[in-house]
């Protein structure tokens, strides 16, 4: 499957026509619906970090591209988080519609990735600024 | 309980206001608070990037009361007496799908407000 199809397979008229199954009970409907705000805002907070980082710190001294080293991840971050809890929402609503277990999420490895990731950067750029 | 209390209770029975038969799991109640949180959220980004950059800050400022107005579709009617309890909204996709593009959206303005935008250093100090 192409990213292009697979892209197009994500735009609300193709979602609708091929729900397929039966509506859910409105409880998981729910569940999974707050699942995605839950992530939403998770985005929203990492972007708003990334941008704080950037604009509002002082600089590193000694590392003159440290804030965006540090910042720019976290924006970048919080918009693919955004775009895959919608692929989720959609691949979970899909398969509570045909009773099919629910696929495993790659949200959660993502963001302890992008965490652990972060954090590394985080502790190289502050030696370095201790260092100089 | 008093004479009071029981006449309510049977209005309320026949309003179909049985919590568990209106709102399962208190699910609509819950998802609708979500989507203030979420509101709420952008309306903190909004404020954070107006004091970097005042239009992209307005920007997204104005995002919030269109998310909130998303959630309102969630939220569903109050029952009328005698009538029985709404059904649950079908969830479509076009709402969840503007949330995402909005916050693909915001992290590039906020990207570019951070790339080319004049920082105040220590505004954090």
């Amino acid at each position: 499957m192409s990213w292009s199809s697979r892209l197009a397979a994500l735009l609300p008229a193709t979602v609708a026509r091929d729900a397929g199954g039966t509506e859910p009970d409105p409880r998981f409907t729910f569940a999974n619906e707050r699942t995605f705000l839950a992530w939403s805002r998770t985005a929203l907070a990492l972007v708003v970090a990334g941008l704080g980082i950037v604009q509002l710190l002082p600089p590193f001294p000694g590392v003159p591209v440290g804030r965006h080293l540090l910042g720019v991840p976290l924006i970048a971050l919080g918009a693919v988080l955004a775009v895959v809890a919608y692929a989720e929402w959609v691949r979970n609503q899909r398969a509570l519609r045909r009773g099919e277990p629910l696929p495993q999420s790659f949200m959660p490895w993502i963001l302890a990735a992008a965490i652990a990731g972060m954090a590394l950067i985080s502790a190289v750029v502050l030696l370095v600024s201790a260092l100089r | 309980m008093s004479a009071q209390d029981g006449q309510d209770g049977q209005e309320r029975e026949l309003a179909g206001d049985d919590p568990e038969e209106r709102d399962p799991g208190l699910g609509r109640e819950r998802t609708s608070l979500a989507w203030t949180r979420t509101a709420i959220s952008f309306a903190a980004l909004g404020g954070t990037v107006l004091k970097v950059n005042v239009i992209t800050g307005l920007v997204i400022l104005a995002i919030a009361p269109v998310v909130w107005q998303l959630g309102r579709v969630t939220r569903g009617s109050t029952p009328e007496a005698g009538l029985p309890a709404p059904a649950l909204p079908t969830v479509g996709a076009t709402r969840l799908f503007i949330i995402a593009v909005s916050i693909a959206v915001v992290a590039l303005l906020c990207l570019i407000v951070a790339l080319l935008g004049s920082s105040a250093p220590g505004a954090l100090r």
